[in-house]
């Protein structure tokens, strides 16, 4: 039992950001660190390597017969196979093709039990290619989704692009997603420990923005765009109001709000509570020990399309003691 | 048949046995068709042999065979080594000796499910979205590609054909000279588990939504029985084809098959309740015994005609992995996370 939970980083990128530039690195540098690369297409590496892993990426619908509810279940495959060997990872990585929605390889790991005790989802990191950014939204969702669910993004090809047009690519990636860390690159040069084993989500990221963010306006414009809250508190959460509320929160509005994440100070519990869901599905742990005299606060976070910013505030609030 | 379960030294001691330890996860298990050696998949791409006489001297650990770990394996149909499947793509088969030779490479997929037919010498293997059966005289025909990876494959009992899991159903296949139109059966999920019956009139499934689903074969009808607390990922069916076992419950977990089978009837349980649920479930070969294994490591007997039982302990808490019975159904070989292996000769 209780053996250590291996870190799995979901790699995604719309075509030609530079993921694979970014994988033949991980794969290539001599870190002294062991990762099973989950790959789709093998053809694309360069490397030939035993850690490589080619995936089918067909998602199944769940028997739930609803359209967000979708899972892979060749990564439950990969995983629990990956398992058998005698020789541990220190991580695993997932690839996933650039126009694939990053919601079903990430539920995968909110899903099956199996995976859940033998790994832990890590960060979703997303590349964006800084030249092609802002035309690759208008061609789809798909760009945009990529952007919604990443945790950490590298906004890669910089040197392609003119001052005044990053600073357009990089606040448009704010106004989908403000909490997940950019890294600027170019060549998708960056150190490893920049997007492998951030712990869960990066939580300094989210804890980094002001609280009242709601308080400064939200704009109720951006219509069937994605973008993202956040709400905060300094009073204790409810552990079982705050459960009921999410799990209907996500039952009833699950399609639209891709991911929700949050840090949250339980009445009475010494250790702070870290939630994170993708769609309708969610997953929730302890995390590290508040320390003496620390300021005990909650932070919760989502990042989603038509949210509506007073009701969720108002569903919050319910859950503080 | 002399196996007693109301022995009562098993209760506290395990009956003559062979425990050896590998050191590398234990994938699947199996005894030659001879039942003279037992084999044993490892994580570090060993397969390891061992006699099934627990008395004879067991010789050292081999070299690996394959490159990454070893996924499946099987008794070889048509002689008395192995079949074994890995995750460097390559199918072997593995002779008495130990050597092997390469029937099959394919770079890039796993070789992680392998079927035999119990007397045609047949086999079948899962290679990506592709099922590959290999008959008697080597000649060897793909059958796919289905939509989604084989998650498993079992052969039917004439052998004139085998059935597929994969992504919202299950593909039966007809194998013989005669080429038939593949016969699909849907259901909406992943399954992850097959076992045609071994009267050929159904064919089961574990799901991926912790269910298993059964299709009766002639009428195309299917039912689904819910409310396991995992995926079913073992199942077996009863040498009379009376009952299906199933993993995923902390006791044994029988589906009455007999009769008119088992709509509106609740599964059959008996046993000793485990510390954990069942990982692995193999009936007898030939009679109502059935054993299981834990994930929290123990192993159980049971007898479905007396509903006795009895719980054989296996070293440490270490999650079974495999089970396999002995042709003769004499002996019981078991694997585990751990590494550890176990031949367990049963004989009074
Ligand atoms: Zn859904």
């Amino acid at each position: 039992m209780a053996e250590a939970q291996v870190p799995v980083t979901v790699l995604t990128g719309y075509l030609g950001a530079g993921k694979t530039t970014l994988l033949n690195r991980i794969l290539s540098e001599q870190h002294g660190k062991k990762y099973a690369v989950i790959v789709n297409e093998f053809g694309e590496l360069g490397v030939d390597n035993d850690l490589v892993v080619n995936a089918d990426e067909e998602v199944f619908e769940m028997n739930n017969g609803c359209i967000c509810c979708t899972v892979r279940g060749d990564l439950i495959r990969i995983i629990e196979g990956l398992m058998k060997r005698k020789d541990k990872f220190d991580g695993i990585l997932v690839e996933t093709t650039g126009l694939a929605d990053p919601g079903p390889v990430a539920q995968t790991f909110f899903t099956d039990d199996d995976v859940k005790a033998r790994t832990r989802l890590d960060a979703i990191v997303t590349v964006v290619d800084a030249k092609h950014f802002l035309s690759q939204l208008a061609q789809g969702d798909e760009a945009e989704e990529q952007v919604a669910f990443a945790d950490v993004i590298l906004l890669n090809k910089t040197d392609l692009v003119s001052d005044d047009d990053l600073e357009k690519v990089e606040d448009r990636i704010n106004s989908i997603n403000r909490y997940a860390r950019i890294h600027r690159t170019q060549k998708s040069r960056i150190e490893l420990d920049a997007i492998l084993d951030k712990g869960a989500f990066d939580l300094k990221r989210i804890l980094e923005f002001e609280p009242d963010f709601l308080h400064h306006g939200h704009d109720h414009d951006h219509g069937d765009e994605v973008a993202s809250l956040s709400f905060s508190s300094d009073r204790p959460v409810d552990p079982d109001r705050f459960q009921k509320w999410m799990g209907a929160l996500l039952q009833l509005k699950g399609q639209d709000i891709l991911r929700s994440k949050g840090i949250l100070a339980i009445d009475g519990a010494p250790r702070r509570y870290v939630y994170q869901g993708v769609h309708m599905m969610m997953d929730a742990d302890w995390g590290t020990p508040w320390k003496d005299g620390e300021k005990r606060s909650s932070k919760l976070v989502f990042i989603g399309r038509n949210l509506d910013g007073e009701n969720l505030k108002r569903g919050f609030e319910d859950c503080l003691k | 048949m002399k196996l007693d379960l109301a022995n009562p030294d098993w209760r506290t001691a395990l009956p003559p046995s062979r425990s050896v330890v590998a050191d590398a996860p234990v994938a699947a298990c199996a005894f030659s068709r001879d039942g003279k050696t037992v084999a044993f998949a490892l994580g570090d791409g060993r397969v390891r042999l061992l006699p099934a006489d627990v008395k004879a001297a067991a010789g050292a650990a081999p070299e690996p065979v394959h490159k990454g770990a070893v996924l499946s394996l099987i008794a070889d149909p048509n002689g008395d080594g192995f079949l074994s499947g890995g995750d460097d793509g390559r199918l072997l088969r593995i002779a008495p000796d130990g050597s092997a030779t390469e029937i099959v490479s394919q770079k890039g997929k796993w070789i992680d499910k392998l079927a035999a037919h119990r007397s045609n010498g047949a086999f079948a293997a899962s290679v990506g979205k592709m099922a590959l059966v290999v008959d008697r005289s080597g000649g060897c025909r793909e059958f796919g590609p289905h939509q989604s990876t084989v998650a498993a494959v079992d052969f039917s009992k004439d052998g004139s054909r085998i059935a597929t899991a994969h992504y919202g159903g299950i593909t039966v296949w007809s194998i013989g000279q005669v080429t038939l139109p593949p016969r699909r059966f849907a259901w909406a999920g992943s399954h992850v588990a097959l076992k045609w019956s071994t009267d050929g009139k159904f064919i089961a499934t574990g799901t991926q939504e912790n269910d298993i689903h059964v299709w009766r074969i002639a009428q195309a009808s299917d039912m689904r029985m819910q409310g396991y607390p995992a995926k079913v990922k073992s199942l077996s069916w009863s040498a009379d084809a009376r009952w299906l076992y199933t993993s995923a419950q902390p006791v044994f977990t029988a589906w009455p098959f007999a009769g008119k089978g088992p709509e509106g009837k609740p599964p059959l349980q008996f046993g000793e309740e485990g510390a954990g649920l069942i990982t692995v479930v193999a009936a007898h070969p030939a009679s109502e015994f059935v054993a299981g294994g834990y994930d929290s490591g123990e192993l159980q007997l049971g007898d479905i005609k007396t509903r006795r039982s009895v719980v054989l302990k296996m070293s440490d808490g270490s999650p079974v992995s495999c089970l396999a019975w002995s042709p003769d159904g004499f002996q019981l070989a078991a694997g585990n996370d751990n590494g550890d292996l176990l031949v367990i000769d049963l004989r009074r």
